[in-house]
């Protein structure tokens, strides 16, 4: 039997605030931590366990630097989740055409 | 349920088109200002040196072309340089392809510019005063790509430049120089005070 398409949705970037992160990631090389969080408007605590979900699933790479002394925390997406993201895009247009 | 499932996944693509779009905006905006600024200082001092070059030192074209040729690497290394320290201290950076697809769009144009400059000064019979309406043709055209995919402020500049390009080649070839330097020097610098100014609000 077929798998319902919601059903095959990529979770991970099911939810608004990821899917955020994940498409201003896609658009540019590198965002900052605070940048992200003005964008999106959250709070330091729910961006950092959304940007965490999706380093576990080697979705994003987290970089810490450091500039004139002060901490940087950059995001990167990585080719892992360049490749899933499109096929969440692919999965959400079928949904949008199978329903009526 | 299916309504729900739909409603969903549109409001979704929404999100998606908006962050997509106000980060090409703000990718877009980057150093735009300054580097406008830049190039309305370029129209302002090129127009100037070339009215000097064929009043006093010699009036055809040759001189006139290595003047704008001298002009736009200056300018472009400003450009550079304003890009690179954008690159240093904005949140967010550009992918590596949007370099390459600037270079990609903006080397054509003056090749273009300066293969047909070159084209004028050969010909005797024709003025060299053509010489910065065709620069200015190109740099308008630039324009009117750049402002139809983001900011409406530089559409209308690169419209504005077209048009006066054109009457001024039609009707006021002598005076052409001065009137098209100062709508395009003055016009670039206004732009990129106001693009400057639109930058502190995003």
């Amino acid at each position: 039997m077929e798998e319902h398409l919601t059903v095959r949705l990529n979770k991970a970037f099911h939810q608004k605030a990821r899917l955020g992160i994940m498409s201003i990631l896609m658009t540019s090389e590198e965002a900052e931590f605070n940048y992200l969080k003005e964008k999106l408007n959250l709070t330091d605590g729910n961006l950092s366990s959304h940007l965490s979900l999706l380093e576990n699933q080697k979705y994003i790479k987290i970089k810490k630097q450091f500039v004139k002394k002060k901490p940087r925390t950059l995001c990167q997406i990585t080719e892992k989740g360049r490749q899933a993201f499109r096929e969440y895009l692919d999965d959400l247009e079928k949904l949008i055409r199978s329903l009526p | 349920m299916e309504q729900d499932e739909r409603k969903e996944a549109l409001e979704n693509i929404e999100l998606i088109k908006e962050m997509v779009f106000q980060t090409k905006k703000h990718l877009s905006h980057y150093g735009l200002g300054w580097i406008s600024i830049i190039w309305g200082i370029f129209c302002l001092v090129g127009v100037a040196g070339e009215r000097l070059l064929i009043a006093y030192v010699i009036p055809h074209g040759t001189l006139v072309g290595l003047w704008w040729l001298v002009l736009t690497i200056i300018a472009g290394f400003g450009t550079y340089l304003v890009y690179r320290r954008h690159l240093k201290t904005e949140p967010i950076k550009p992918q590596n392809s949007s370099f390459r697809y600037f270079a990609s769009f903006w080397i054509p144009l003056f090749l273009l510019g300066f293969t047909l400059a070159t084209f004028i000064a050969s010909i005797s019979s024709l003025s060299p005063r053509y010489i910065s309406i065709v620069m200015l043709l190109i740099v308008s055209t630039a324009y009117i790509m750049l402002g139809l995919t983001f900011f409406k402020e530089i559409l209308y500049m690169g419209i504005a430049g077209y048009a006066s390009s054109i009457l001024c080649a039609v009707f006021f070839l002598q005076w052409s120089d001065i009137i098209l330097g100062a709508i395009f020097g003055l016009g670039l610098i206004l732009t990129g005070l106001v693009v400057n100014r639109q930058w502190k609000n995003i």
